[in-house]
Protein backbone atom coordinates (compact mmCIF):
# COMPACT_ATOMS: atom_id res chain seq x y z
CA UNK A 1 0.00 0.00 0.00
CA UNK A 2 1.58 3.23 -1.19
CA UNK A 3 -0.12 5.39 1.40
CA UNK A 4 1.18 3.23 4.22
CA UNK A 5 4.87 3.91 3.78
CA UNK A 6 5.22 6.81 6.23
CA UNK A 7 2.41 5.82 8.54
CA UNK A 8 4.32 6.71 11.69
CA UNK A 9 4.49 10.37 10.73
CA UNK A 10 0.76 10.69 10.54
CA UNK A 11 -1.28 12.05 13.42
CA UNK A 12 -4.40 10.79 11.67
CA UNK A 13 -4.39 8.00 9.13
CA UNK A 14 -7.68 7.05 7.49
CA UNK A 15 -7.72 4.36 4.82
CA UNK A 16 -10.68 2.97 2.89
CA UNK A 17 -13.15 4.05 5.55
CA UNK A 18 -16.80 3.29 4.90
CA UNK A 19 -19.57 4.09 7.32
CA UNK A 20 -23.30 3.59 7.24
CA UNK A 21 -26.10 4.35 9.65
CA UNK A 22 -29.35 2.45 9.99
CA UNK A 23 -32.31 4.65 9.12
CA UNK A 24 -35.66 2.87 9.51
CA UNK A 25 -33.72 -0.40 9.70
CA UNK A 26 -32.21 0.23 6.27
CA UNK A 27 -28.50 0.94 5.94
CA UNK A 28 -27.71 4.39 4.55
CA UNK A 29 -24.13 4.96 3.52
CA UNK A 30 -22.73 8.21 4.92
CA UNK A 31 -19.02 7.83 4.13
CA UNK A 32 -17.57 6.06 1.15
CA UNK A 33 -13.93 5.03 0.73
CA UNK A 34 -12.38 7.88 2.69
CA UNK A 35 -8.58 8.11 2.53
CA UNK A 36 -6.95 10.90 4.47
CA UNK A 37 -3.52 11.31 6.01
CA UNK A 38 -2.84 14.21 8.32
CA UNK A 39 0.67 15.18 9.32
CA UNK A 40 1.76 16.86 12.52
CA UNK A 41 1.17 20.60 12.58
CA UNK A 42 -1.17 20.67 9.60
CA UNK A 43 -4.41 22.64 9.48
CA UNK A 44 -6.91 20.64 7.46
CA UNK A 45 -10.30 22.06 6.53
CA UNK A 46 -13.16 19.90 5.29
CA UNK A 47 -15.91 21.51 3.18
CA UNK A 48 -19.10 19.96 1.95
CA UNK A 49 -22.86 20.26 1.99
CA UNK A 50 -24.61 19.71 5.27
CA UNK A 51 -25.35 16.03 5.62
CA UNK A 52 -22.29 14.93 3.66
CA UNK A 53 -20.90 13.06 6.63
CA UNK A 54 -18.12 15.48 7.48
CA UNK A 55 -19.12 15.72 11.14
CA UNK A 56 -19.40 11.94 11.29
CA UNK A 57 -15.86 11.71 9.91
CA UNK A 58 -14.62 13.99 12.73
CA UNK A 59 -16.46 11.99 15.36
CA UNK A 60 -14.95 8.78 14.00
CA UNK A 61 -11.49 10.36 14.22
CA UNK A 62 -11.96 11.22 17.89
CA UNK A 63 -13.67 7.94 18.73
CA UNK A 64 -17.16 9.20 19.52
CA UNK A 65 -18.66 7.22 16.62
CA UNK A 66 -17.76 3.62 15.76
CA UNK A 67 -16.66 2.45 12.35
CA UNK A 68 -16.83 -1.06 10.95
CA UNK A 69 -14.97 -0.94 7.68
CA UNK A 70 -11.50 0.47 6.98
CA UNK A 71 -8.56 1.76 8.99
CA UNK A 72 -8.68 4.77 11.29
CA UNK A 73 -5.51 5.44 13.25
CA UNK A 74 -4.73 8.29 15.62
CA UNK A 75 -1.13 8.80 16.78
CA UNK A 76 -0.29 5.45 15.24
CA UNK A 77 -2.96 3.38 17.02
CA UNK A 78 -6.34 2.23 15.79
CA UNK A 79 -9.02 4.50 17.24
CA UNK A 80 -10.98 2.60 19.87
CA UNK A 81 -12.60 5.48 21.74
CA UNK A 82 -12.01 9.03 22.92
CA UNK A 83 -8.67 9.83 24.50
CA UNK A 84 -6.95 12.83 26.08
CA UNK A 85 -4.68 13.33 23.08
CA UNK A 86 -7.62 14.32 20.91
CA UNK A 87 -9.57 17.49 21.68
CA UNK A 88 -12.87 18.48 20.13
CA UNK A 89 -14.81 21.73 19.73
CA UNK A 90 -18.47 21.64 18.72
CA UNK A 91 -20.63 24.21 16.92
CA UNK A 92 -22.80 24.73 20.01
CA UNK A 93 -19.98 25.39 22.45
CA UNK A 94 -21.28 22.77 24.91
CA UNK A 95 -19.83 24.45 27.96
CA UNK A 96 -21.57 23.02 31.00
CA UNK A 97 -23.82 25.81 32.32
CA UNK A 98 -23.30 24.83 35.98
CA UNK A 99 -19.51 25.13 35.87
CA UNK A 100 -17.54 28.37 36.01
CA UNK A 101 -15.38 29.03 32.96
CA UNK A 102 -12.24 27.86 34.78
CA UNK A 103 -13.92 24.57 35.71
CA UNK A 104 -15.22 24.10 32.19
CA UNK A 105 -11.72 24.53 30.80
CA UNK A 106 -10.32 22.17 33.42
CA UNK A 107 -13.13 19.65 32.90
CA UNK A 108 -10.93 17.00 31.31
CA UNK A 109 -7.93 17.53 33.62
CA UNK A 110 -8.52 14.68 36.00
CA UNK A 111 -5.05 13.54 36.89
CA UNK A 112 -3.44 16.89 37.70
CA UNK A 113 -2.87 18.32 41.17
CA UNK A 114 -4.81 21.43 42.13
CA UNK A 115 -1.86 23.75 41.43
CA UNK A 116 -1.03 22.18 38.07
CA UNK A 117 -4.66 22.36 37.11
CA UNK A 118 -4.92 26.03 38.04
CA UNK A 119 -1.75 26.88 36.13
CA UNK A 120 -2.98 24.97 33.09
CA UNK A 121 -6.36 26.70 33.11
CA UNK A 122 -4.72 30.10 33.56
CA UNK A 123 -2.40 29.49 30.62
CA UNK A 124 -5.23 28.47 28.31
CA UNK A 125 -7.43 31.35 29.43
CA UNK A 126 -4.62 33.69 28.41
CA UNK A 127 -4.12 31.82 25.15
CA UNK A 128 -7.72 32.40 24.04
CA UNK A 129 -7.90 35.93 25.49
CA UNK A 130 -10.35 35.23 28.30
CA UNK A 131 -8.24 36.21 31.32
CA UNK A 132 -10.47 37.74 33.97
CA UNK A 133 -13.46 35.56 33.07
CA UNK A 134 -12.41 32.48 35.05
CA UNK A 135 -15.19 32.91 37.59
CA UNK A 136 -17.95 33.72 35.13
CA UNK A 137 -20.61 31.24 34.14
CA UNK A 138 -21.15 30.35 30.46
CA UNK A 139 -24.47 32.25 30.36
CA UNK A 140 -22.54 35.45 31.00
CA UNK A 141 -20.38 35.07 27.89
CA UNK A 142 -21.17 36.10 24.32
CA UNK A 143 -21.19 33.51 21.53
CA UNK A 144 -17.63 34.32 20.45
CA UNK A 145 -16.32 34.22 24.01
CA UNK A 146 -18.05 30.91 24.68
CA UNK A 147 -16.40 29.46 21.61
CA UNK A 148 -13.02 30.74 22.85
CA UNK A 149 -13.63 28.95 26.14
CA UNK A 150 -14.59 25.79 24.25
CA UNK A 151 -11.33 25.99 22.29
CA UNK A 152 -9.42 26.42 25.56
CA UNK A 153 -11.16 23.33 26.95
CA UNK A 154 -10.24 21.43 23.80
CA UNK A 155 -6.59 22.42 24.17
CA UNK A 156 -6.26 22.02 27.95
CA UNK A 157 -5.16 18.37 27.75
CA UNK A 158 -2.38 19.34 25.31
CA UNK A 159 -3.85 17.13 22.60
CA UNK A 160 -1.80 16.19 19.54
CA UNK A 161 -4.87 17.00 17.47
CA UNK A 162 -7.83 19.34 17.85
CA UNK A 163 -10.97 18.58 15.87
CA UNK A 164 -13.32 21.51 15.24
CA UNK A 165 -16.86 20.81 14.06
CA UNK A 166 -18.14 24.04 12.47
CA UNK A 167 -17.02 25.97 15.54
CA UNK A 168 -17.78 29.42 14.10
CA UNK A 169 -20.96 28.46 12.24
CA UNK A 170 -23.26 30.11 14.74
CA UNK A 171 -21.28 33.35 15.08
CA UNK A 172 -21.99 36.63 13.28
CA UNK A 173 -19.80 37.47 10.28
CA UNK A 174 -17.50 39.94 12.06
CA UNK A 175 -16.92 37.75 15.10
CA UNK A 176 -16.31 34.80 12.79
CA UNK A 177 -13.48 36.57 10.94
CA UNK A 178 -11.99 37.65 14.26
CA UNK A 179 -12.14 34.06 15.52
CA UNK A 180 -10.53 32.75 12.33
CA UNK A 181 -7.55 35.01 12.97
CA UNK A 182 -7.43 33.88 16.59
CA UNK A 183 -7.49 30.19 15.79
CA UNK A 184 -4.61 30.66 13.30
CA UNK A 185 -2.59 32.48 15.94
CA UNK A 186 -3.39 29.77 18.50
CA UNK A 187 -2.39 27.06 16.05
CA UNK A 188 0.91 28.80 15.37
CA UNK A 189 1.61 29.24 19.09
CA UNK A 190 0.61 25.75 20.18
CA UNK A 191 1.66 23.84 17.02
CA UNK A 192 -1.42 21.67 17.48
CA UNK A 193 -2.62 19.75 14.44
CA UNK A 194 -6.13 20.90 13.62
CA UNK A 195 -8.96 19.57 11.51
CA UNK A 196 -11.93 21.86 10.98
CA UNK A 197 -15.22 21.01 9.36
CA UNK A 198 -16.94 24.02 7.82
CA UNK A 199 -19.50 24.96 5.20
CA UNK A 200 -17.93 28.37 4.72
CA UNK A 201 -15.66 28.20 1.67
CA UNK A 202 -13.76 31.40 2.52
CA UNK A 203 -13.06 30.01 5.98
CA UNK A 204 -11.82 26.74 4.50
CA UNK A 205 -9.36 28.55 2.20
CA UNK A 206 -8.21 31.07 4.81
CA UNK A 207 -7.47 28.48 7.50
CA UNK A 208 -6.52 25.33 5.65
CA UNK A 209 -3.10 24.16 4.55
CA UNK A 210 -5.12 21.61 2.67
CA UNK A 211 -8.84 21.65 1.87
CA UNK A 212 -10.74 18.39 1.69
CA UNK A 213 -13.73 18.80 -0.65
CA UNK A 214 -16.48 16.29 0.00
CA UNK A 215 -19.51 15.27 -2.01
CA UNK A 216 -22.89 14.66 -0.42
CA UNK A 217 -24.56 11.31 0.32
CA UNK A 218 -22.58 9.20 0.49
CA UNK A 219 -19.73 11.45 1.61
CA UNK A 220 -16.78 10.91 -0.67
CA UNK A 221 -13.57 12.94 -0.99
CA UNK A 222 -13.65 14.65 -4.38
CA UNK A 223 -10.36 16.51 -4.12
CA UNK A 224 -7.77 17.52 -1.58
CA UNK A 225 -6.58 21.01 -2.50
CA UNK A 226 -3.21 22.20 -1.26
CA UNK A 227 -3.42 25.91 -0.44
CA UNK A 228 -0.57 28.27 -1.25
CA UNK A 229 0.22 29.91 2.10
CA UNK A 230 0.48 33.41 0.58
CA UNK A 231 -2.71 33.44 -1.51
CA UNK A 232 -4.74 31.62 1.11
CA UNK A 233 -4.22 34.33 3.71
CA UNK A 234 -5.18 37.23 1.41
CA UNK A 235 -8.95 37.25 1.10
CA UNK A 236 -8.98 39.78 -1.75
CA UNK A 237 -6.25 38.20 -3.87
CA UNK A 238 -6.71 36.62 -7.30
CA UNK A 239 -5.25 33.38 -5.97
CA UNK A 240 -7.88 33.29 -3.21
CA UNK A 241 -10.65 33.85 -5.76
CA UNK A 242 -9.27 31.07 -7.94
CA UNK A 243 -9.45 28.60 -5.02
CA UNK A 244 -12.97 29.76 -4.34
CA UNK A 245 -14.02 29.21 -7.96
CA UNK A 246 -12.44 25.78 -7.96
CA UNK A 247 -14.40 24.72 -4.88
CA UNK A 248 -17.66 26.32 -6.07
CA UNK A 249 -17.40 24.38 -9.28
CA UNK A 250 -17.57 21.14 -7.36
CA UNK A 251 -20.85 22.04 -5.77
CA UNK A 252 -22.57 24.08 -8.48
CA UNK A 253 -22.04 23.16 -12.08
CA UNK A 254 -23.32 26.09 -14.11
CA UNK A 255 -22.61 29.74 -13.54
CA UNK A 256 -26.21 30.81 -12.78
CA UNK A 257 -26.27 28.58 -9.78
CA UNK A 258 -22.94 29.97 -8.77
CA UNK A 259 -24.49 33.42 -8.31
CA UNK A 260 -27.14 31.90 -6.11
CA UNK A 261 -24.48 30.05 -4.23
CA UNK A 262 -22.70 33.28 -3.44
CA UNK A 263 -25.81 34.47 -1.66
CA UNK A 264 -26.08 31.28 0.30
CA UNK A 265 -22.48 30.79 1.22
CA UNK B 1 -43.84 47.62 37.24
CA UNK B 2 -41.77 48.70 40.23
CA UNK B 3 -41.54 46.51 43.31
CA UNK B 4 -43.42 48.99 45.50
CA UNK B 5 -46.26 49.30 43.01
CA UNK B 6 -46.54 45.54 42.69
CA UNK B 7 -46.76 45.25 46.47
CA UNK B 8 -49.56 47.82 46.62
CA UNK B 9 -51.50 46.11 43.83
CA UNK B 10 -51.14 42.82 45.69
CA UNK B 11 -52.62 44.39 48.83
CA UNK B 12 -55.85 45.61 47.20
CA UNK B 13 -57.77 42.33 47.34
CA UNK B 14 -56.85 41.36 50.94
CA UNK B 15 -57.83 44.85 52.15
CA UNK B 16 -61.21 44.60 50.41
CA UNK B 17 -61.80 41.17 51.97
CA UNK B 18 -60.92 42.37 55.48
CA UNK B 19 -63.10 45.50 55.17
CA UNK B 20 -66.07 43.50 53.84
CA UNK B 21 -65.60 41.00 56.60
CA UNK B 22 -65.51 43.78 59.18
CA UNK B 23 -68.61 45.53 57.77
CA UNK B 24 -70.57 42.30 57.41
CA UNK B 25 -69.88 41.07 60.95
CA UNK B 26 -70.54 44.53 62.44
CA UNK B 27 -73.77 45.43 60.64
CA UNK B 28 -75.50 42.06 60.26
CA UNK B 29 -76.46 39.60 62.95
CA UNK B 30 -74.53 36.59 61.67
CA UNK B 31 -73.78 34.36 64.70
CA UNK B 32 -70.23 34.52 66.05
CA UNK B 33 -70.00 30.73 65.83
CA UNK B 34 -70.33 30.86 62.02
CA UNK B 35 -68.34 33.97 61.16
CA UNK B 36 -66.53 35.67 64.04
CA UNK B 37 -65.66 39.35 64.20
CA UNK B 38 -62.07 40.16 63.24
CA UNK B 39 -61.23 41.34 66.73
CA UNK B 40 -62.47 38.01 68.10
CA UNK B 41 -60.04 36.18 65.84
CA UNK B 42 -57.19 38.27 67.25
CA UNK B 43 -58.39 37.53 70.76
CA UNK B 44 -58.55 33.82 69.99
CA UNK B 45 -55.01 34.05 68.62
CA UNK B 46 -53.82 35.72 71.85
CA UNK B 47 -55.60 33.14 73.93
CA UNK B 48 -54.10 30.21 72.01
CA UNK B 49 -50.58 31.69 72.15
CA UNK B 50 -50.72 32.58 75.82
CA UNK B 51 -51.87 29.04 76.70
CA UNK B 52 -49.04 27.67 74.53
CA UNK B 53 -51.60 25.63 72.60
CA UNK B 54 -50.85 27.09 69.16
CA UNK B 55 -47.08 26.67 69.52
CA UNK B 56 -47.49 23.08 70.66
CA UNK B 57 -49.83 22.16 67.81
CA UNK B 58 -47.64 23.86 65.27
CA UNK B 59 -44.51 22.16 66.60
CA UNK B 60 -46.17 18.73 66.49
CA UNK B 61 -47.37 19.27 62.90
CA UNK B 62 -44.07 20.79 61.79
CA UNK B 63 -42.10 17.83 63.09
CA UNK B 64 -44.37 15.43 61.19
CA UNK B 65 -43.93 17.44 57.98
CA UNK B 66 -40.15 17.47 58.40
CA UNK B 67 -40.01 13.70 58.95
CA UNK B 68 -42.36 12.88 56.10
CA UNK B 69 -40.79 15.38 53.74
CA UNK B 70 -37.25 14.10 54.35
CA UNK B 71 -38.29 10.51 53.70
CA UNK B 72 -40.19 11.58 50.56
CA UNK B 73 -37.21 13.56 49.34
CA UNK B 74 -34.85 10.61 49.73
CA UNK B 75 -37.27 8.14 48.10
CA UNK B 76 -38.24 10.51 45.28
CA UNK B 77 -34.68 11.55 44.43
CA UNK B 78 -33.25 8.01 44.65
CA UNK B 79 -35.96 6.42 42.52
CA UNK B 80 -36.09 9.36 40.12
CA UNK B 81 -32.32 9.32 39.61
CA UNK B 82 -32.21 5.54 39.14
CA UNK B 83 -35.05 5.65 36.64
CA UNK B 84 -33.44 8.60 34.88
CA UNK B 85 -30.10 6.79 34.53
CA UNK B 86 -31.47 3.37 33.53
CA UNK B 87 -34.12 2.74 30.92
CA UNK B 88 -34.63 -0.77 32.31
CA UNK B 89 -35.48 0.45 35.81
CA UNK B 90 -37.71 3.14 34.33
CA UNK B 91 -39.58 0.65 32.12
CA UNK B 92 -40.06 -1.59 35.15
CA UNK B 93 -41.36 1.03 37.60
CA UNK B 94 -42.96 3.84 35.61
CA UNK B 95 -46.29 2.17 34.67
CA UNK B 96 -46.97 1.11 38.28
CA UNK B 97 -45.97 4.48 39.66
CA UNK B 98 -48.16 6.31 37.14
CA UNK B 99 -51.10 4.10 38.12
CA UNK B 100 -50.65 4.57 41.88
CA UNK B 101 -50.25 8.31 41.43
CA UNK B 102 -53.84 8.56 40.19
CA UNK B 103 -55.18 7.69 43.65
CA UNK B 104 -55.76 10.89 45.68
CA UNK B 105 -53.85 10.85 48.93
CA UNK B 106 -57.06 11.29 50.97
CA UNK B 107 -58.23 7.94 49.59
CA UNK B 108 -55.22 6.29 51.22
CA UNK B 109 -56.05 7.58 54.70
CA UNK B 110 -58.63 4.88 55.71
CA UNK B 111 -56.28 2.04 54.79
CA UNK B 112 -53.31 3.72 56.48
CA UNK B 113 -55.35 4.16 59.67
CA UNK B 114 -56.25 0.45 59.60
CA UNK B 115 -52.62 -0.48 59.16
CA UNK B 116 -50.79 2.07 61.26
CA UNK B 117 -53.40 3.57 63.58
CA UNK B 118 -53.66 7.32 64.14
CA UNK B 119 -50.23 7.84 65.68
CA UNK B 120 -47.09 9.48 64.36
CA UNK B 121 -46.24 6.63 62.00
CA UNK B 122 -49.42 6.90 60.00
CA UNK B 123 -48.96 10.65 59.52
CA UNK B 124 -45.48 10.17 58.14
CA UNK B 125 -46.67 7.39 55.83
CA UNK B 126 -49.44 9.59 54.43
CA UNK B 127 -47.02 12.44 53.77
CA UNK B 128 -44.61 10.07 52.07
CA UNK B 129 -47.34 8.71 49.79
CA UNK B 130 -48.36 12.24 48.86
CA UNK B 131 -44.98 13.97 48.52
CA UNK B 132 -42.74 11.29 46.99
CA UNK B 133 -44.43 11.49 43.60
CA UNK B 134 -43.84 15.15 42.72
CA UNK B 135 -40.19 14.78 43.81
CA UNK B 136 -39.78 11.58 41.80
CA UNK B 137 -41.47 12.83 38.63
CA UNK B 138 -39.51 16.08 38.55
CA UNK B 139 -36.20 14.39 39.32
CA UNK B 140 -36.84 11.88 36.55
CA UNK B 141 -37.65 14.59 34.05
CA UNK B 142 -34.55 16.56 35.08
CA UNK B 143 -32.38 13.53 34.37
CA UNK B 144 -34.00 12.43 31.10
CA UNK B 145 -33.91 15.94 29.64
CA UNK B 146 -30.09 16.16 29.92
CA UNK B 147 -28.94 17.27 26.44
CA UNK B 148 -27.15 14.56 24.46
CA UNK B 149 -24.42 17.09 23.63
CA UNK B 150 -23.34 17.34 27.28
CA UNK B 151 -23.26 13.56 27.60
CA UNK B 152 -21.09 13.45 24.49
CA UNK B 153 -18.68 15.89 26.16
CA UNK B 154 -18.47 13.51 29.12
CA UNK B 155 -17.70 10.63 26.74
CA UNK B 156 -15.08 12.75 25.00
CA UNK B 157 -13.26 13.11 28.31
CA UNK B 158 -13.66 9.42 29.16
CA UNK B 159 -15.82 10.00 32.22
CA UNK B 160 -17.20 6.75 33.62
CA UNK B 161 -20.87 6.28 34.44
CA UNK B 162 -20.55 7.48 38.02
CA UNK B 163 -18.53 10.57 37.05
CA UNK B 164 -21.01 11.36 34.28
CA UNK B 165 -23.79 11.07 36.83
CA UNK B 166 -22.07 13.42 39.27
CA UNK B 167 -20.76 15.99 36.79
CA UNK B 168 -23.41 16.06 34.07
CA UNK B 169 -26.76 14.43 34.92
CA UNK B 170 -27.01 15.54 38.54
CA UNK B 171 -26.19 19.25 38.07
CA UNK B 172 -28.45 19.35 35.03
CA UNK B 173 -31.32 17.79 36.97
CA UNK B 174 -30.78 19.89 40.11
CA UNK B 175 -33.00 22.88 39.26
CA UNK B 176 -35.90 20.60 38.40
CA UNK B 177 -35.28 18.40 41.43
CA UNK B 178 -35.64 21.52 43.51
CA UNK B 179 -38.95 22.34 41.82
CA UNK B 180 -40.08 18.82 42.76
CA UNK B 181 -38.95 19.25 46.36
CA UNK B 182 -40.77 22.54 46.61
CA UNK B 183 -43.96 20.98 45.30
CA UNK B 184 -43.39 18.02 47.60
CA UNK B 185 -43.14 20.29 50.62
CA UNK B 186 -46.41 22.03 49.92
CA UNK B 187 -48.09 18.68 49.24
CA UNK B 188 -46.65 17.34 52.54
CA UNK B 189 -48.24 20.17 54.43
CA UNK B 190 -51.62 19.67 52.75
CA UNK B 191 -51.61 15.90 53.22
CA UNK B 192 -50.72 16.30 56.87
CA UNK B 193 -53.48 18.76 57.65
CA UNK B 194 -55.98 16.53 55.84
CA UNK B 195 -54.90 13.47 57.82
CA UNK B 196 -54.95 15.39 61.12
CA UNK B 197 -58.45 16.60 60.37
CA UNK B 198 -59.62 13.04 59.82
CA UNK B 199 -57.84 11.21 62.58
CA UNK B 200 -55.41 12.67 65.11
CA UNK B 201 -55.10 13.60 68.75
CA UNK B 202 -52.68 16.47 68.26
CA UNK B 203 -51.45 18.90 65.63
CA UNK B 204 -52.83 21.96 63.93
CA UNK B 205 -55.40 20.00 61.89
CA UNK B 206 -56.65 18.27 65.02
CA UNK B 207 -56.97 21.66 66.75
CA UNK B 208 -59.15 22.94 63.93
CA UNK B 209 -61.46 19.99 64.14
CA UNK B 210 -61.60 20.30 67.91
CA UNK B 211 -62.46 24.00 67.64
CA UNK B 212 -65.16 23.20 65.10
CA UNK B 213 -66.81 20.74 67.49
CA UNK B 214 -66.82 23.49 70.13
CA UNK B 215 -68.32 25.95 67.63
CA UNK B 216 -65.18 28.13 67.92
CA UNK B 217 -64.98 29.44 64.34
CA UNK B 218 -62.55 32.13 65.54
CA UNK B 219 -60.05 29.42 66.50
CA UNK B 220 -60.64 27.60 63.20
CA UNK B 221 -59.74 30.78 61.32
CA UNK B 222 -56.60 31.32 63.44
CA UNK B 223 -55.49 27.80 62.51
CA UNK B 224 -56.20 28.38 58.81
CA UNK B 225 -54.17 31.58 58.77
CA UNK B 226 -51.31 29.92 60.64
CA UNK B 227 -51.29 26.99 58.18
CA UNK B 228 -51.12 29.42 55.25
CA UNK B 229 -48.32 31.45 56.81
CA UNK B 230 -46.30 28.36 57.76
CA UNK B 231 -46.57 27.16 54.15
CA UNK B 232 -45.35 30.48 52.77
CA UNK B 233 -42.41 30.59 55.18
CA UNK B 234 -41.30 27.02 54.37
CA UNK B 235 -41.60 27.75 50.65
CA UNK B 236 -39.43 30.86 51.03
CA UNK B 237 -36.81 29.04 53.10
CA UNK B 238 -36.52 26.29 50.53
CA UNK B 239 -36.28 28.86 47.69
CA UNK B 240 -33.36 30.54 49.43
CA UNK B 241 -31.58 27.22 49.95
CA UNK B 242 -32.07 26.36 46.25
CA UNK B 243 -30.72 29.66 45.02
CA UNK B 244 -27.56 29.14 47.04
CA UNK B 245 -26.85 25.69 45.64
CA UNK B 246 -27.60 26.55 41.99
CA UNK B 247 -25.98 29.97 41.56
CA UNK B 248 -25.67 29.55 37.77
CA UNK B 249 -29.45 29.43 37.40
CA UNK B 250 -29.98 32.85 38.91
CA UNK B 251 -27.21 34.34 36.76
CA UNK B 252 -28.59 32.74 33.60
CA UNK B 253 -32.03 34.16 34.39
CA UNK B 254 -30.67 37.65 34.94
CA UNK B 255 -28.81 37.36 31.61
CA UNK B 256 -32.09 36.43 29.99
CA UNK B 257 -30.90 32.98 28.92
Amino acid sequence: MASGKNKDNYIINVEHLNKHFLVDKKPVQVLSDINLHIKKGEFITIVGHSGCGKSTLLKIMCGLVDYEDGIVERNGHAVAGPGPKCGMVFQDHRLLPWLKIKDNIGFGLKKLSKEEREANVKKHLELVGLSGFENSYPSQLSGGMSQRAAIARGLANNPTILLLDEPFGALDALTRIQMQKEILRIQQEEKTTMVMVTHDIDEAIYLGNRIVVMSARPGRIMEIIKVNPVDGKKRGSAGFAAYKKRIYDYFFENSNEEDEAKDIL
Amino acid sequence: MSKGKKFIYGLILPVIIVISWYLYTTFSNVPNSLLPKIQNVFMAFNEMVSQGQLQNDLAVSFLRVVKGFLVSGVIGILLGAMMGMSQKISAMLLPTITAIRQIPVIAWIPLIILWAGIGEGSKVVIIVIAASFPVLVNTLSGFTSTPAGYIEVARLYNLNRWQTFLKVYLPHALPQMLVGLKLGLSVSWMALVASELIAASSGIGYRMNDARSLMRSDKVIVCMVVIGLAGIIMDKVISIIFETITPWEKIAKSEGK
